[in-house]
């Protein structure tokens, strides 16, 4: 009886130690087999901004990017997450917060932008602070109002977690957690956030969606250009005769950028209120009503602008219908962007 | 165990010398000094050239991309594979061995100066995430303009009218760039980079300068530069903070650097 034991002990140790590579390879094969989204330039779309040759999109990058997108210990005291602020129901914007709320409370100065085709923006924020995607989450993470934790936090607490260090072995190989796997590994999911399958882009629009999408091109599409819906530059749209937010201007130096802000993509507009950088407007109608009369002028005004918008009350309905067709339903409940089990 | 691996690790450099010519290289050792004193942080006390009595908190700044002159006007400048981040070192005052740098891969011969760029280039300033002197960790690194802050120089001085006394100043970014390049002649030696000969190129680097050398500056009028904008007139400064003190030369030893 011992001596079988005695011979059966080693064995069974043997076959554990084979079963455990066996699974994790088994693990490995699995999650690399998800329908991770990839980068991909829907028809008639430009060529994207971000360049992902540099970092290709792996399906153990992806899912640890969304695990850390998720994950409230990016924060200092672990109360905050990226997507505290940005829900995916609201196509990753703050629904109705004019301003997002981070750390103990504190409030932050912008409405929190919602996040969908990143990867065609050739800068970041409502001023254009971020000039790189891979770069962008170290303002949210590093601001005392939002996650208020530095680098020198976060990594530490990445590199003692078993778990992390797995995931980042699979997704970058052997080597230390550092701030550049980690920024990498956001970008795979932040830059794979695409929508591009609304009603609009499937040309399924009503006879009422249709006139506002004629008059969308006559009155708005300059700025907001199709298909992304934004041209990507700093405006000024008659908020405020003197604005309070400096706006663009902090980052160029310029007195004449006061004001102004970057135009912002209109898909997913109807689920992702409140509108404007200080979030002042919340609902479309308020929107349009401010461009038919509500219009201030100012140095920073948009030409364009001035004077404000000629549209009837049903122009302006017209208008909300045809912007509440470019509502991605797909994307809001794409399940491979949804917080991940633990 | 370990000291034995530490042992085979350390001959593992003079092992792969072996059978060919070893790589040379020079060394620049960095000196930071207010006029004629050495720099001490938070306990010295100095005057600037507008009679201001301030403290040093923090000086930490990148010298990037350097090169040596030779005696024909021609240089030698090191390559570094693409992604490599060698070509940038962050010299930070509280770091003592972040004073020192050294320059691989220099040919035997002799130089006449040297040259590197304050700050960081335009590629590397609009890159994405990189690690090493360049990784956002080292704290570097601006989030409300993107790019990495070439200079930082805190302290305190009576002067200023902030609050604690403390002023700042953080150089980066701009258009034209903040970064400039510094070049330093040796003057009437030159230094040579033999198989026995290892040369030093020994820096004196004033920090007074930064506040006096092209546009002075009154730290009760500039408590803060925080913006490109208003550290520009820092930015001409900063180049001038730098001086060849002196060179030396001493036997290299085998096997090592």
């Amino acid at each position: 009886m011992r001596r079988r034991a005695v011979i059966l002990l080693p064995l069974i140790v043997v076959l554990l130690i084979a079963a455990n590579g066996v699974l994790r390879q088994r693990l490995a094969d699995i999650i690399e087999s998800f329908p991770t989204p990839r980068p991909a330039v829907p028809a008639g779309w430009p060529a994207p901004q971000y360049d992902f040759s540099s970092n290709p999109v792996t399906a153990s990058g992806f899912e640890l990017g969304r695990r850390l997108f998720h994950d409230p210990r990016l924060s200092r005291d672990g109360s905050i997450s990226c997507a505290s602020c940005h829900q995916q129901f609201a196509a990753f914007a703050h629904l109705d917060h004019r301003v997002s709320h981070g750390l103990n409370g504190a409030n932050g100065t912008r409405n929190a932008p919602p996040l969908f085709n990143l990867a065609w923006q050739p800068e970041l924020m409502w001023d254009g602070a971020i000039h790189d995607l891979e770069l962008q989450p170290l303002a949210p993470l590093g601001n005392p109002v939002e996650m208020g934790e530095a680098l020198e936090g976060v990594l530490p607490k990445l590199q003692s977690d078993a778990e992390y260090r797995r995931r980042f072995e699979a997704a970058f190989g052997p080597g230390e957690i550092d701030s550049r796997r980690m920024l990498l590994a956001l970008t795979q999911f932040v830059g794979t956030l695409r929508s591009a399958d609304s009603r609009y882009d499937r040309d399924e629009l009503s006879a009422q969606e249709r006139e506002g999408l004629a008059l969308f091109r006559r009155h708005c599409a300059s700025c907001h250009r199709e298909p992304l819906f934004t041209d990507y530059s700093y405006r000024g749209n008659g908020l405020d005769a003197d604005s309070a937010d400096l706006g663009r201007s902090v980052v160029s130096g310029k007195a004449e950028d006061r004001g102004r802000f970057k135009v912002p993509s209109l898909r997913n507009v109807a689920v992702s209120a409140p509108y404007m950088h200080d979030g002042r407007f919340d609902t479309l109608a308020q929107v349009l009503r401010h461009y038919a009369s509500g219009v201030q002028d100012s140095p920073a005004l948009d030409p364009a602008l001035r004077g404000g918008m000629a549209l009837s009350a049903e122009q302006q309905q017209a208008l909300v219908a045809f912007l509440e067709s470019l509502t991605d339903e797909a994307f809001l409940q794409d399940e491979r962007y949804s917080e991940p089990l633990p | 165990m370990k000291r034995a691996a530490l042992l085979i690790l350390a001959m593992l450099p003079g092992l792969a010398a072996c059978g060919r010519a070893p790589e040379l290289d020079a060394e620049i050792d960095i000196s930071h000094v207010v006029g004629g004193e050495p720099l001490r942080l938070d306990e010295g006390h100095y005057r600037n050239a507008a009679g201001e009595e301030f403290t040093v908190g923090r000086l930490r700044y990148y010298l990037s991309l350097p090169r040596l002159r030779r005696a024909d006007g021609s240089w030698f400048e090191p390559r570094y594979p693409a992604e490599s981040v060698d070509a940038y070192h962050l010299v930070d005052e509280a770091k003592a061995d972040s004073r020192r740098l050294r320059i691989g891969g220099v040919p035997a011969g002799e130089y006449v100066g040297i040259e590197f760029l304050l700050g960081v280039d335009d590629a590397r300033n609009h890159g994405g995430a990189q690690t090493g002197a360049l990784d956002p960790a080292r704290g570097m690194f601006w989030t409300w303009k993107s790019g990495y802050i070439f200079l930082v120089l805190e302290g305190t001085s009576p002067e200023s009218p902030a609050p604690g006394g403390r002023y700042s100043y953080h150089l980066g970014g701009g258009e034209p760039s903040l970064a400039r390049r510094v070049y330093l002649p040796f003057g009437e030696r030159s230094i040579r980079v033999e198989e026995r000969v290892k040369p030093t190129v020994h820096l004196a680097v004033d920090v007074g300068a930064l506040l006096s050398a092209v546009n002075p500056v009154r730290i009760a009028q500039l408590p803060e530069a925080m913006d490109p904008v208003a550290a520009r007139p820092l930015a001409d400064n900063a180049a001038a903070m730098f001086r060849v003190d002196h060179l030396h030369h001493e036997p290299r030893r085998r096997g090592g650097g």
